[in-house]
């Protein structure tokens, strides 16, 4: 009797002894494999009289449970304890250096077309691409500049014979829309581009640029109605606190023409030196359509009316981005380039 | 153009109106004021006169003088060498703000000094405008000089200039008369302008003769003048003109000067005596060459507007008098030239000859037709006044212009839908009245007469403008225009553009942007030119002489840059357009350098190579609607020195090649000092022209997929491509998979082969394939590896 109970106090002992789930296998095989200490008891049982028999096989069965609950307990634990090991072990470094995916970035002339593009195109306009190599005929007969005219001389071309050239505006974009349009209305578009004049490269001059230009033609489309449009472009590209202001100007395209500028997004128009002190940027050119405009592309010039507006993707981006060199937008250096991966 | 306010002022009262207000005015009235500027600066200025004059005892050239203010009497250390007693002279007082510096109390070598006796270029004033004299010393006042007085109001330096820059159908600008109109329309001011119209009107007969072979020269008016007095000019004469920029050379050269100014109409004076023949014919299509004032000798042109007496050139046209008949100190005659010259003309010879002069500016801006005989006479009156003029001859008037008394009309229901806001019919004509536009209302209709220097002014609309920045733009109210709704949206093509563009930037590149223009270099190394290139006529430089006609050059140059400033692992690509005669077309260039991918302390690093470039194109292809199958790839037969003979493809789409991809040549990376970059150039239009694909989904197969690995051993020249297509030949629609999973040449396999593993994958779309059906389809496929391509199946 007295045998059970040692058996079963060392049992639990050794169990708890145990390292690991190899030891406590060992311990299960010394005490309840079919060979082991518990089965040896009961061969005890043929010994014992008949009487004390099923009190003895009680009680070895008891223990047996015993110890099989304490061999589950402690087999838990130990797998628990080898999982919290081997995790530990693959512990890493989690501030070593990341492997991102890689990311590209559009070039910021595309970045700043592209919402000029999505504005419009939100307010109905469709957007319009013609061709960089270009006839005199739209580039400038059908924008009111005829031959010898001061105008030509204002924006030096690059002629590549008498008939063709490198367009020197977007403006040879809307004079093909317009002669597309043959006089219907209403005309709502947008012409980005890339155009080219006789300008030494320098910090705040490129012989290559970006223009984009927007026409509206309609029924008494005013001067006002220009104002609004361009008072809503301000604000997309500077901030919701721009105002803008017209001053007279003179356009071949347009009568009456307007240079637009915007109130200074850096100091709010207080004066700072990006506004040279006057807390105004210059920034579009604009106006009415010339009623020779429209008639030669087939409108009724009086009893339809129509708004022009034209600004220089890279001044906008150079303010917008506070980039101070314009070449630096044609360097392709990958360090400007990947400056311009933020949303925003 | 530099607007003096002095001169401007003695015309419309501005007593009582600062620069900076007059600025803002005239510029949101469409002359934009660009610059104000002092002909002078300095304060706490006085003028000063010396009472004693002695050598610095320390100095060989310092000078110790005692100088009257009037309220004091101080002492300067002063190193003038002209220094000297009794002299007037400009005192810059202690704390006396200079453009280069501030005057304080000083000691001098031991000697304390307080204040500077100034010379006028301490006081700013422009080297050009001073004598050598003046340069060297300090300014010595006259003897009328008040001790005590402001010394920039004695010498007329007290003077505003506004800087103001002319839009081109403003050339009447060019008159400070037309100046003073403006002026005196924005500030409601009576403008009072000197009245000459008959003063030329006097004089004998003449024996002049005056005329134009050219059409290019319709206005020529010429007058004797046969006795003046050369001398210096007033002073208020001097100060005006260089106020405006111009140097004072004698009163009549000035008078010449201050007329132009006046009037804008360039004028020119011959010395009669130099003149024998009394003939002025203007001509063209001359040749030999004219001696100049200033440039010596000028080749003439065809086109060239020459002046001739006698068949001699004296003078290039509007631009510059020739040497032979100058004003000089001993002229005692001069003849009057007043005349309209062809603007474009004149611009073209000004240009060739690179000449821009106060003349030939005004006229290549346009002139009124009849300014030379408004300055004909304002010249002649103050040659009377100023230089004694006399033994006048009657003006001799060649092609007098008519004058047309121009009339435009405008309603004020025009003004107001134009301008997009309200403007009460009275205030129009009050503002057009003093414009000098004498409208005339009739109903609804104003009509107004438009002086003749107002060229600018022909149709409604410019009247509309002139109500619109008279009234001030600042107070239309924007709104939106009130049209039709139509939706907005990018075409196919441009929505097709922005996706590739997407896509790009999506793969981790960067969007480059380089110049349409380039140099002959630049076009032999286009890879697949499209044409025979655009050339500019007159190119700003031979960098930038051609239009491209292909992009890679440019964005190698790029990567070249990038890698020399020390950029290793980096991808550009550039989306555009290049020309070539008759054609155009839009194309993808990409360059890609180093590392796609890596991660240094893991030691893993995954390399550009030509199928990074050709992944690229077929992912590109893919999302546009072409799938990688119909991409076929050849070994290229151009651009043979640009690529790697045996790393780069020719892509195809159907009949078409698309472009090409792979690895540069070499021998080229040498040339550039780069490394083994890939390449593509892609011609777009295949994808921008396609119309917009439908998305068809097709349900997903529900039936095993069985995968079946071979290993063979092939010839080494048999491609992968060939293989694949041997196999889905053989296996029909069954073969959904092919994948390369190992290729090797070396030890083991013999020479001129190499070992291919690949796995297949077998799937049919509508039913499980039994394990008989899949071995008879892989044994036909191997069979055909075995006949077709000569593989011999690995154990």
């Amino acid at each position: 009797m007295i045998d059970v109970n040692t058996l079963l106090i060392e049992g639990k002992a050794a169990i708890q002894a145990a390292n690991d789930l190899t030891e406590l296998q060992s311990v299960r095989n010394v005490y309840l494999s079919k060979k082991g200490l518990i089965s040896g008891l009961m061969l005890e049982m043929k010994n014992l009289s008949n009487e004390e028999k099923p009190k003895f096989g009680a009680l070895v069965n008891l223990a047996k449970q015993e110890l099989e609950a304490a061999m589950d307990l402690k087999t838990k634990t130990l797998e628990e304890e080898a999982i919290a090991r081997q995790l530990e072990s693959g512990k890493i470094d989690i501030t070593l250096s990341a492997h991102a995916p890689l990311v590209g970035t559009l070039h910021p002339l595309t970045i700043v077309q592209q919402e000029i593009e999505d504005l419009f195109i939100s307010m109905g306009y469709t957007v319009k691409d013609g061709p960089e190599v270009e006839r005199d005929f739209y580039n400038f007969e059908r924008a009111n500049i005829p031959q010898d005219h001061p105008a030509r001389d204002m924006q030096d071309t690059f002629y590549i014979d008498m008939e063709w050239l490198l367009r020197t505006h977007t403006t040879a974009i809307q004079t093909r829309a317009l002669e597309e349009y043959a006089g219907r209305t209403p005309v709502k578009v947008i012409c980005p581009g890339k155009v080219y004049r006789k300008d030494d490269d320098d910090a705040t001059h490129s012989h290559q640029f970006v223009q984009i230009e927007g026409l509206v033609v309609g029924h008494e489309i005013s001067l006002a109605d220009l104002k609004g449009t361009l008072e809503l472009l301000a604000r997309r590209m500077f901030g919701n606190e721009r105002v803008i202001r017209f001053r007279p100007s003179y356009f071949q395209f347009t009568e009456p023409s307007v240079e637009v500028d915007v109130s200074c997004h850096i100091c709010g128009g207080k004066g700072c030196p990006t506004c040279k002190g006057t807390g105004w940027i210059e920034i579009l050119g604009a106006g009415m359509v010339h009623p020779n405009v429209l008639t030669m592309a087939g409108f009724d010039a009086s009893k339809v009316s129509g708004f022009a507006f034209g600004l220089g993707v890279e001044r906008v981006a150079l303010l917008k981005y506070g980039i101070d060199d314009i070449r630096h937008l044609y360097t392709n250096d990958i360090r400007f380039l990947t400056a311009f991966r933020r949303f925003e | 153009m530099k607007i003096s306010m002095k001169w401007l002022g003695r015309y419309v009262d501005l007593s009582d109106i600062n620069a900076q207000d007059l600025a803002d005015k005239l510029t949101l009235a469409g002359l934009e004021v660009e610059g104000i500027e002092s002909l002078a600066h300095g304060s706490n200025l006085t003028i000063g006169q010396v009472l004693t004059c002695v050598d610095h005892p320390q100095s060989d050239h310092l000078h110790v003088c005692t100088v009257d203010l009037k309220d004091e009497i101080v002492q300067i250390v002063c190193g003038a060498p002209n220094v000297a007693k009794d002299q007037k002279v400009i005192v810059a007082k202690n704390g006396a703000v200079l453009p280069q510096l501030t005057i304080k109390k000083a000691t001098v070598r031991g000697i304390e000094s307080n204040g500077m006796i100034c010379s006028l270029s301490e006081l700013g004033v422009a080297p050009k405008y001073l004598s050598e004299e003046q340069k060297a010393g300090i300014e010595v006042l006259g003897d009328d000089a008040v001790v005590g007085n402001d010394p920039l109001a004695y010498l007329g330096l007290d003077d505003i200039i506004l800087d103001v820059k002319q839009t081109p159908n403003r050339s009447d600008f060019n008159a400070m008369w037309s100046v003073a109109m403006e002026v005196g329309a924005l500030l409601d001011r009576e403008v009072r302008l000197p009245d000459a119209r008959i003063a030329a009107n006097a004089g004998d007969k003449t024996n002049l003769k005056i005329g134009s072979t050219t059409d290019a020269c319709p206005t020529f008016y010429g007058k004797v003048v046969g006795s003046v007095t050369v001398k210096e000019s007033p002073q208020w004469m001097k100060e005006a003109l260089m106020a405006v920029g111009i140097k004072s050379i004698n009163n009549v050269v000035d008078i010449s000067n201050y007329v132009m100014v006046e009037t804008g109409q360039p004028l020119h004076f011959y010395d009669l005596a130099k003149v024998p023949h009394r003939e002025i014919i203007v001509k063209d299509q001359l040749k030999g060459e004219l001696k100049t004032l200033d440039m010596g000798s000028v080749p003439l042109f065809e086109n060239d507007l020459v002046i001739t007496s006698n068949d001699i050139p004296i003078g290039l046209a509007g631009i510059m008098g020739g040497d032979d008949s100058k004003i000089d100190e001993n002229t005692h005659g001069i003849i009057i030239e007043a005349a309209l010259f062809s603007p474009v003309r004149i611009r073209n010879t000004s240009r060739r000859v690179n000449l821009m002069t106060e003349a030939s500016l005004r006229f290549q801006k346009g002139l009124e037709p009849q300014m030379p005989d408004k300055a004909m006479h304002r010249a002649v009156e103050l040659l009377v006044e100023l230089a004694d003029a006399s033994d006048l001859e009657e003006t001799v008037e060649y092609g007098k212009p008519v004058l047309n008394k121009k009339e435009v009309a405008v309603t004020h229901r025009q003004i107001e839908t134009l301008l997009g806001t309200n403007v009460e019919l009275g205030q129009c004509v009050e503002l057009l009245r003093r414009l000098h536009l004498s409208p005339v209302v009739a109903g609804e209709t104003i009509t107004c007469t438009i002086p003749s220097y107002r060229l600018d002014l022909s149709i409604a609309e410019d009247l509309v403008e002139e109500v619109g920045r008279m009234v001030g733009y600042d107070g239309i109210q924007g709104k939106l225009p009130k049209m039709e709704t139509v939706s907005g949206e990018l075409d196919a093509r441009q929505k097709q553009r922005r996706k590739i563009r997407a896509l790009c930037i999506g793969f981790g590149m960067n969007e480059a942007i380089t110049y349409t223009l380039v140099s002959k270099a630049k076009i032999d190394n286009a890879i697949l030119p499209l044409g025979e290139a655009y050339e500019i006529l007159s190119p700003l430089s031979d960098e930038r002489r051609f239009v491209r006609v292909g992009i890679l050059p440019s964005l190698l140059e790029a990567a070249a840059y990038n890698l020399a400033h020390k950029a290793k692992d980096f991808m550009l690509y550039e989306v555009g357009s290049v020309y070539a005669k008759g054609k155009q077309e839009e194309r993808l260039a990409f360059v890609l350098s180093g590392n796609l991918t890596q991660s240094l302390w893991q030691k893993h690093s995954v390399a550009t190579d030509f199928y990074t470039g050709k992944g690229i194109v077929e992912a590109i292809a893919a999302q546009l609607g072409f799938d990688a199958n119909r991409l076929r790839y050849t070994t290229p037969k151009v651009a043979l020195d640009k690529f790697h003979p045996y790393r780069s493809a020719e892509i195809h789409l159907g009949k078409d090649r698309l472009g090409i991809v792979g690895e540069i040549h070499p021998k080229l990376a040498k040339e550039l000092g780069v490394g083994a970059l890939i390449l593509a150039e892609i011609n777009l239009e295949p994808f921008l022209q396609q119309k917009a694909t439908k998305i068809k989904y097709a349900p997903l197969n529900k039936y095993p997929v069985v995968q079946r690995d071979i290993a063979l051993v092939i010839k080494t020249d048999v491609s992968a491509g060939s293989i694949e297509s041997t196999i889905r030949k053989a296996g029909k629609s069954i073969v959904k998979g092919v994948e390369f999973f190992d290729v090797y040449t070396g030890s083991h396999v013999e020479e001129g082969s190499k070992s291919i593993a690949l796995s297949l994958y077998y799937q049919a779309d509508d039913h499980t394939l039994e394990d008989a059906e899949i071995s008879e389809i892989h044994q036909r496929i191997v069979s055909a590896l075995e006949v077709e391509l000569q593989a011999k199946l690995r154990a």
